[in-house]
């Protein structure tokens, strides 16, 4: 099973969440030239190490995050700041 | 507030019966429940006074959930779950706010009993120690593949667990919790709120 770090849910197992693939920055529209577009939609770094990764989390608080994985160890590194804490018994 | 029309269980298939057991599972989905939507850290948010993880009494007999970030599940008799609602109108605030009245569209079952977490451990891969879901903790997960929200309330010290779901699915989940429970001698209460 992978745990995945939820930002807001915490460990969850992968099943519960959607995998969104890599994370890329997206090019402006207005400048973008043919080859920067196919290369976003279509191109992957696929790297054997440290990939920075889109998951949803379905089940839990239905956000997108990115966070880095090890595709060689399946170890996870910088989950980004929960939105919101959590805790008990207000 | 509107007058609700009658209310139809999503359980059209009844099982009450009793094992004599100590846990005890109950279909509770006439219980009013409202939804709210809000900006995390909003107006809202603070008078709600319900974070992510967590719930609050909010009087009368309602319960305040924070089920997600920016989003609330009020439930409880009708007119205490009314006066929360209510609550909201006319806040300073220019946030996008949405409450929506959720009682025929989500279906909400109580598993009261000690033996409740080990019975949610098989449908349902959230930690269900008391450290990690202690008395008031409130979670979404999958539980028996459709996703729900849970919510732990205790009962005079007895763990006790809603869980809410898409009325679609209520029977479905309804049958796979009674198939979870079997086996630590569970029993089927009247339905009600």
């Amino acid at each position: 099973m992978l745990l995945v770090p939820c930002p807001n849910c915490g460990p969850r197992n992968s099943a519960d969440l959607r995998y969104g693939g890599e994370s890329h920055a997206r090019p402006d529209p207005a400048t973008a030239t043919p080859q920067q577009w196919r290369g976003y939609l279509y191109l992957r770094d696929n790297p054997a190490g440290w990939l920075r990764e889109n998951w949803y989390c379905r089940s839990g608080c239905r956000r997108w995050f990115a966070l880095e994985r090890n595709t060689a160890t399946n170890e996870f590194r910088n989950p980004p700041a929960p939105g919101d804490k959590r805790g008990g018994k207000a | 507030m509107a007058e609700s029309p009658a209310f139809e269980s999503p359980v059209v298939r009844s099982y009450e019966f009793s094992s004599g057991g100590p846990l005890m599972l109950t279909d509770a989905s006439p219980t009013t429940k409202w939804l709210v939507r809000g900006e995390v850290g909003g107006a809202a948010a603070e008078r709600l006074d319900a974070p992510f993880g967590s719930s609050r009494d909010a009087g009368g007999g309602a319960l305040v959930l924070g089920s997600r970030p920016g989003e609330w599940i009020v439930l409880g008799p009708a007119d205490a779950v009314a006066s929360v609602v209510a609550g909201l109108d006319g806040l300073d605030s220019s946030e996008f706010l949405t409450a929506l009245d959720w009682t025929h569209g989500r279906a909400l079952f109580l598993v009261t009993g000690t033996d409740a977490p080990r019975m949610l451990e098989k449908v349902c891969s959230l930690d269900w120690s008391d450290a990690m879901t202690p008395d008031g903790a409130v979670a979404s997960a999958s539980v028996a593949k459709v996703t729900c929200d849970i919510a732990r309330h205790d009962d005079d010290g007895t763990p006790a667990y809603m869980i809410f779901c898409d009325r679609s699915f209520g029977q479905y989940l309804f049958d796979a919790l009674i198939d979870a429970g079997n086996e630590f001698g569970l029993s089927v209460g009247p339905a009600g709120p």
